[in-house]
């Protein structure tokens, strides 16, 4: 069964929030759903540009006022 | 993002082209580009292994904004680059003959040796070259 993992990258700058959700990639499951809250503003657009590069999905990003939460999936 | 190899030369010790250079090395790796990073001139000392954190860097007002905003360390960065991606560093050969450096003399676990300069040029070819 797909899980969700949480990273709180808030207080974390670029390109901080974008490694961390790359270095817990590798240890999810295909399948599973990470999602990182972040005080960075450029979080929000890096991080589905980057999913569309690699191949992994994209479940959505929250502007959530004093941060934003995106999720992703691990596609392969 | 291109599937080219991306060269990063970084001369400098400068603490905001060094911070742009492991930005840079870092994401791309993680992107599925191939990044080879060259260390030459003043950059070596940035490089230098046992340094203390504010001794690593030549500063200027946007490196006393990256300490105070504790951005994530260039040195981390490569790591990390080289962790998660394809990314290689290689000191420059003659940088090390100039101050009587060994390969030892270098952060730990970054580089994957020295080389000399005429050959990371060459390899450049290859893909695109970007200079700090």
């Amino acid at each position: 069964m797909a899980e969700r993992k949480l990273i709180d990258a808030r207080g974390a700058f670029c390109p901080g929030p974008l490694m961390e959700l790359i270095a817990t990639l590798k240890l999810v499951e295909i399948g599973d759903e990470i999602e990182v809250l972040s005080t960075d503003k450029g979080t929000a657009m890096d991080v589905p540009e980057w999913v569309a590069k690699v191949g992994h999905e994209m479940v959505g990003t929250e502007d959530k006022g004093d941060h934003w939460s995106v999720v992703v999936r691990k596609a392969k | 993002m291109s599937d080219k190899p991306l060269f990063i030369l970084i001369c400098s010790q400068e603490h905001e082209k060094i911070q742009m250079a492991a930005m840079m090395a870092s994401v791309a790796a993680v992107s599925e580009t191939p990044v080879h990073v060259f260390v030459s001139m003043g950059a070596i000392y940035a490089f230098q292994k046992g340094l203390a954190d504010d001794a690593r860097y030549q500063g200027g007002a946007f490196s006393d904004v990256l300490k105070d905003k504790k951005a994530p360390d260039a040195m981390l960065l490569f790591e990390q680059g080289k962790e998660l991606g394809d990314m290689t560093l290689h000191a420059c050969s003659m940088a090390l003959d100039v101050l009587g450096w060994q390969e030892d003399d270098l952060v730990d676990n970054l580089f994957d040796g020295s080389m000399g300069l005429t050959k990371y040029l060459s390899d450049a070819e290859q893909g695109q070259l970007v200079t700090l």
